[in-house]
């Protein structure tokens, strides 16, 4: 069940010593970090400055006070998520685990968010109390969906993930609602290790210490597993117990990290990846050079962010945002070593085990086309006024299409786009988790829009629609490209999206901390703000899916065929790469028509094909219609709540969409479990 | 009494009414004919003083007040009390939406006969002009000097309102106050030393204002040095981490609230802070809110406050 011994040599190694690369990341991070310094006062005086200054000279009291604590406090970080992501990695046998990629430091953020918000009292008593809570809900909600999975690797990388966003989503509806108050939170979202005194450094090397003592304590014990789950029971260790109790303190550490400087995303994930990939082979020398490195990565990580805001305008570049910079590479780097034997969810070898009962395709998609015209009639019909809730009489239909229309129609292709690009990527891949938002073709769409906002370029939207199908197609592109080697198997196409969203989330990062006003803007648009379709958009849309709904008729072969394995479909006749190759840009299409209307997190990708399983449509062609109703469902749903949950304000209704996605995503996985 | 002066002869009360009622159509035919006006995305045709008007940002808000004239729906309404403060927006107002997106229906539901917005709203154009007349004016905006957009704006307000001479009052008691409190400064002689204005994010960053946002006109009518040399984005800040205004120890350091309570005791606690030129001269000055990305208003607010605060001597904490 367990896949550690597997992973651990299945790594090709990067050349070097081990000692020696880190010695030197070390050595040069630290000399880049003081580089600065040394053209300004003498070489003794600048490492003087971690003890002492002298209050005459106020670069003195700079270097003690600003410099030298931000140096210790990037290694001290930077060593305690090292040794947590070797330890999370250790525990879950999992090459991409890492209090990032198991959404503990989006936990921990929710957790902070909502104590800003809502109880400043507790937040005074201790930050570290909320940002504990919210990491150990994440934790605990992605173990207990991949609890009967037996946390194979990539689903609980997929939990993590979509906890992540979903949190992300919760935090960010907040933050759309509230957010002049909140500009401290996003430079906070983004990690920043500014400092001005000795006192957090203080705070937190103690805690740090007796956390990272008491995991190495657990190291003799974490060995057991090493040798597989049976043997260590066999040997008297409680595996279980064994394995919550490092998970709990993986929690502390990086919670009591995050409440501090915020998120610095992806050094528990760097530092063990590129440990092994150096050729740390026994658990003890993983977590030692974990560490080590851990702490070399995150000082050279701030250093680069603070010559970046020395070299352009003075402006701050939070640590998080270079951190999240390395995140994108080492995930590729990490995919090298993941073999294809991997245990993936949704390819079970008997899949029949939960195949829902067929029914009627008539009388679902019936059913569904009911349900979307009600969601119609009420959507155009009961809305919310100044004064209050009103029935729109159909007379008057006309004048009230111009306000409720063109958004309810665009949100209603969107989730069509959506549903059929989600059926055409999960047939493609064999992987019922496979998603345009997973596949990160929504990422790369978003990733151009975060530029153009980071340029501050104005542009219409013809503008935006051009540049997200220019960025959904890089992305699709990217993909390709690094899975052509792999003849477009499922696996490395689902985390190379991961890796896209990284380098996406790295410059929202950014340019949340830049500025409130500016984030607010993108925040809306990544989260689907639909009030912005006009009616000629809405009505382009809707030529642009019908055209694609009659293509894909063409499709429904090569699919029907493709899920029988690639021996099988060229034995048919089917050219299968050629045909993967048309596929994907089909689903590219798709999404980038739905991302820019509803964003790029909606997850109705993901949910409107299996919501079409579960009704019990299971080939091809029904499993596509139904996903299209399904998903159209969902988002007029979505928009209609949109639209009247905090009348006069609106919620984007990609963020709606997102909630309730990740609800059901993590019903379906646990359901999935259990089946 | 029956005098019978000739004014009062029938013939003649008819003369007038005639002439009066000739001079009355006139008068219509010219208003009649619509003016228009060019903004940044087209242009605005207004036939008559526009009675009902829906502003969807802050600076639109504060030009209309200014004018004298109460829009009939705002967004963000309850923010704008606690940021930009004056001038006064009365309480009736209804608010419809966030800045960022504001409600389309409750915009048309309010039936109003133009609408201001600016170059934020772009993708919204098209929809916003399906309901009234919509006049864009961007005040912040790439490669936009705030000042003179925010000038601009009010005088092409004033015309549509037919106002003009109001708008030239407000421009012209700008000048005053600036050149009044410039002198006042000078009186004390406390205009040397240059300034950085600050907003506290938290105890380790703050917003600094750049040379190119809307707070450098009040500087400049003052005759006060911003400490800050780089240009800011284009609302005129850099979020900065506090050490970033330690290279310029001969500036002064004005605070603008809100500040979160528990910051003078954090950044007492910080030796950094503490050994900061400026607090160790005790020029930390700290003036109530003024909303940075305003139109022409806030210059004339930020300079009284500033001037008052400058002049009344500074401390060596935030309060």
């Amino acid at each position: 069940m367990y896949a550690e011994s597997q992973v651990a040599s299945a790594a090709p190694r990067l050349p070097g010593k081990l000692p020696l690369t880190a010695t030197l990341l070390l050595l040069g991070a630290l000399a880049a970090s003081a580089a600065p310094w040394f053209l300004e006062r003498d070489p003794v005086s600048v490492v003087s400055a971690f003890w002492s200054y002298d209050g005459g000279d106020y670069t003195s009291v700079l270097a003690h006070f600003s410099w030298a604590p931000r140096v210790s406090i990037a290694l001290l970080i930077g060593c305690g998520l090292g040794l947590a992501g070797a330890v999370t990695q250790q525990v879950l046998g999992n090459p991409l685990a890492s209090p990032t990629t198991l959404g503990v430091e989006a936990g921990g953020q929710f957790g902070v968010t909502l104590a800003t918000l809502f109880a400043p009292a507790l937040l005074a008593f201790s930050q570290d109390l909320v940002a504990v809570a919210g990491g150990l809900l994440a934790i605990g909600m992605v173990i207990a969906l991949t609890w009967r999975l037996g946390f194979s690797p990539v689903t609980v990388i997929l939990a993590g993930l979509v906890i992540t966003f979903f949190m992300g989503a919760l935090n960010m509806a907040f933050m759309l609602i509230k957010g002049e108050w909140l500009g401290n939170l996003f430079i906070w979202g983004a990690g920043s290790l500014v400092q001005n005194s000795w006192q957090p450094f203080m705070d937190l090397w103690p805690r740090v210490l007796i956390l990272g003592a008491a995991l190495v304590l657990l190291m003799r014990p974490l060995q057991l597993l090493q040798i597989g789950q049976a043997s260590a029971s066999s040997l008297g260790a409680r595996v279980g117990l064994l394995r919550m109790l490092a998970l709990f303190l993986v929690v502390l550490m990086s919670a009591t990290v995050v409440s501090r400087v915020g998120v610095v995303a992806f050094v528990g994930l760097a530092a063990p990846v590129l440990a092994r990939l150096l050729g740390a082979r026994t658990l003890q020398e993983r977590l030692i050079w974990s560490m080590l490195l851990g702490g070399g990565l995150l000082l050279l990580a701030d250093t680069l962010a603070h010559w970046a805001s020395s070299w352009g305008d003075g402006s701050l570049v939070p640590t998080g945002t270079t951190t999240a910079l390395i995140g994108g590479p080492i995930i590729l780097l990490a995919l090298q070593g993941f073999k294809n034997t991997h245990h993936m969810p949704g390819q079970e070898s008997n899949p029949g085990a939960f195949l829902p009962k067929r029914r009627s395709v008539l009388v679902t998609g019936a059913v569904l086309l009911c349900l979307l015209l009600a969601t119609f009639f009420v959507s155009m019909g009961w809305s919310p006024g100044l004064q209050e809730w009103s029935w729109t009489p159909i007379a008057d239909w006309g004048e009230a299409w111009v306000w409720r229309g063109p958004r309810l129609l665009a949100a209603i292709l969107a989730g069509v786009c959506l549903g059929l690009a989600g059926s055409l990527i999960q047939r493609m891949t064999g992987n019922v988790m496979a998603s345009p938002e997973l596949l990160g073709i929504s990422g790369g769409a978003a990733l151009v829009m975060v530029l153009i906002v980071l340029t501050g370029t104005e542009i219409g939207r013809a503008g935006q629609l051009g540049a997200a199908t220019l960025g959904a197609a890089g992305a699709l592109g990217l993909l390709i490209l690094l899975a052509r080697r792999h003849r477009f198997a499922g696996n490395q196409l689902l985390l190379g999206g991961l890796a896209l969203y990284v380098f996406m989330d790295s410059g929202l990062r950014l340019v949340m901390a830049s500025g409130g006003t500016v984030a607010a803007k993108l925040l809306n648009w990544m989260y689907g703000a639909t009030w912005l379709i006009s009616e000629t958009e809405a009505l382009s849309l809707l030529g642009l899916t019908l055209v694609i709904c009659l293509t894909l008729f063409v499709a429904i072969r090569p699919l029907t065929l493709l899920a029988l394995g690639d021996t099988s479909a060229s034995s048919l006749g089917l050219p299968v790469t050629r045909a993967r190759l048309g596929l994907l840009i089909l689903a590219a299409i798709l999404t980038a028509a739905a991302t820019v209307v509803i964003g790029p997190l909606s997850f109705v990708g993901l949910i409107a094909p299996h919501l079409a399983r579960v009704l019990g449509q299971q080939t091809v062609g029904r499993q596509m219609i139904g996903s299209a109703l399904a998903g159209g469902l969902l988002l007029a749903l979505a928009d209609y709540l949109s639209r009247i949950v905090i009348f006069p304000s609106q919620l984007p209704a990609g963020l709606l969409a997102a909630l309730v996605g990740g609800i059901y995503f993590l019903w379906g996985l646990s359901r999935h479990g259990r089946a | 009494m029956s005098t019978s002066s000739p004014f009062t002869t029938p013939r003649f009360t008819n003369l007038l009414a005639r002439i009066a009622a000739g001079l009355c159509l006139l008068l219509l035919s010219a208003m009649a004919a619509a003016q228009t006006w060019q903004h940044e995305q087209g242009r605005v045709s207004l036939d008559k003083p526009p009675q009902r008007i829906v502003a969807l940002n802050w600076a639109a808000t504060e030009a209309l007040l200014l004018l004298g004239v109460t829009p009939v729906g705002v967004a963000d309404k309850s923010g704008y009390a606690t940021w930009v403060r004056e001038p006064m927006l009365p309480d009736h107002v209804p608010n419809i939406g966030t800045r960022v997106a504001p409600s389309l229906e409750a915009i048309a539901e309010l039936e109003p006969d133009l609408i201001v917005t600016s170059s934020e709203m772009a993708p919204a154009a098209v929809l916003l002009h399906q309901i009234a007349p919509t006049y864009v004016s961007s005040v912040y905006k790439k490669g936009a000097r705030p000042f003179a957009k925010a000038r601009q704006m009010l005088i092409t307000l004033a015309e549509m309102l037919d106002r003009a001479d109001r708008a030239r009052e407000i421009l012209a008691d700008i000048d005053t106050t600036l050149a009044n409190q410039r002198r006042r400064l000078e009186a004390y002689g406390v205009h040397k030393r240059s300034v950085a204005l600050v907003s506290f994010l938290d105890d380790r960053h703050v917003r600094i204002f750049a040379p190119n946002g809307l707070y450098q006109t009040t500087l400049d009518g003052l005759g006060l040095d911003n400490v800050w040399p780089h240009e800011g984005n284009y609302w005129g800040f850099s979020t900065v981490g506090l050490e970033a205004i330690a290279p310029y120890p001969n500036g002064r350091i004005v605070v603008i609230e809100p500040t979160r309570p528990g910051l003078s005791d954090k950044l007492a606690q910080s030796p950094f802070w503490t050994y900061l030129p400026a607090v160790q001269r005790n020029q930390v000055y700290q003036i109530e809110p003024v909303w940075p990305f305003g139109a022409v208003f806030p210059v004339k607010r930020l300079a009284i406050q500033l001037t008052d605060a400058l002049i009344q001597g500074g401390a060596d904490n935030v309060r």
